[in-house]
């Protein structure tokens, strides 16, 4: 039932951002200011400071994910998070099986490149 | 990516692939730096999305009432599968107490539910195999002339190969494939994107799984002039039965 309600959610997501002209502004929940809520800060936390470097890495990936064209995103978020099969992406998506392989392999690719590729500039910003 | 395996790596650390075949990319990476790399890249890369990313969950009130709405609709609308509906039921009727009720239930469900068919899973490996490296196609011809008597120099049986380019089904080719531990002729056609296979191979005693969907993948099975027919594609299932009907037409 999971990719049959996934479809419906697809189908309804792509018309309201038609809908609304605005392809190019998704807006995804942004994290980047401390939240002085943060269990992390409240004493009684034997490490803050490795707690705020884990948040940041969640926010960095959040953030690579949310820049992947959105045909990779979507294989990618389906497979290892929703963890379907490709059978069921194809179903979802639209996208013939090789297609959604193809992406997937690319999508994979990209992801480690950049998640690299911004550790490196993180790296470069602390020193 | 600079090995060509590299996609059928992939699908085997997905978990797509047969036992067999899981064999034969285990015994390729030994001998392929490349596709070991390959395999790190994705293990890390998995791990990573699993352990860092965001996952939003539906709100438990949102989830109920969707929940709620599809029961109320139940036999009006096209049903989920039961496999699914089993385990929710089971799980929201022992919630609320009504458990004799929810239990019998779940066993007419459980009873209900088709059992996995051997011969649907074999096909739809053999499917998904011919998608990956370079095994679609092995004559490659729109010409049935061509297809036909390729089959019969290959394989045990030789099929009919109509080209049905007018109608949206374009012959691409044929190829030899196992199925089941039979020897079999496969017809490949086009249709937009899709690849539909359409198997074919000596009828034994066995049984057809008829029409059926699995993961995304239709299949529709029948039996004709002493061979058994198999079309497997994840183009829509009407679309593939009208393939199946010119088939049986020629």
């Amino acid at each position: 039932m999971k990719p049959w309600l996934l479809t419906i959610v697809r189908n309804c997501f792509l018309t309201v951002v038609s809908q609304t002209k605005r392809k190019q502004d998704v807006p995804l929940p942004a994290d980047n200011e401390i939240d002085l809520a943060d269990p992390a800060l409240i004493a009684g936390d034997p490490d803050p400071e490795a707690a705020i470097m884990k948040r940041e890495d969640h926010r960095r990936l959040n953030d690579l994910l949310a820049a992947l064209p959105a045909e990779f995103r979507e294989v990618l978020v389906l497979r290892e998070m929703e963890e379907l099969s490709y059978g069921e992406i194809a179903q979802i998506t639209g996208a013939p099986i090789g297609t959604v392989m193809s992406r997937l392999a690319r999508a994979r690719a990209l992801l480690k490149k950049n998640w690299h590729l911004s550790a490196e500039g993180s790296r470069h910003a602390l020193q | 990516m600079l090995c060509n395996e590299g996609l059928r790596l992939q699908a085997c650390f997905d978990g797509e692939i047969d036992a067999g075949a899981v064999l034969e990319v285990e015994r390729h990476l030994q001998g392929c730096a490349d596709c070991a790399a390959l395999l790190t890249d994705l293990e890390a890369t998995r791990q990573l999305i699993r352990r860092d990313a965001p996952y939003y969950r539906a709100p438990a009130g949102l989830r109920e009432g969707i929940m709620a709405r599809f029961d109320r609709e139940d036999g009006v609308q096209t049903p989920p599968p039961a496999r699914l509906s089993f385990s929710r039921r089971f799980l929201s009727g022992a919630a609320s107490g009504a458990g004799i009720t929810a239990l019998a239930a779940a066993l007419v469900f459980f009873l209900a539910v088709p059992r996995p068919d051997p011969l649907a899973g074999d096909l739809m490996n053999a499917h998904l195999r011919s998608l990956m490296s370079d095994h679609l196609i092995d004559v490659v011809s729109s010409d049935r002339h061509t297809v036909k008597p390729w089959f019969a120099g290959h394989t045990d049986v030789s099929p009919p190969a109509a080209n049905f380019e007018k109608e949206g089904y374009k012959l691409i080719g044929g190829r030899a494939d196992y199925v089941d531990g039979h020897r079999a002729a496969v017809v490949v056609y086009r249709h937009g994107l899709h690849i539909v296979n359409v198997f074919a191979w000596a009828a034994s005693t066995e049984k057809l799984p008829g029409e059926v969907t699995q993961k995304g993948y239709h299949i529709a099975c029948w039996n004709s002039a002493d061979l058994n027919y198999c079309a497997v594609s994840d183009t829509g299932l009407d679309e593939l039965l009208d393939l199946v009907r010119l088939i049986k037409r020629q």
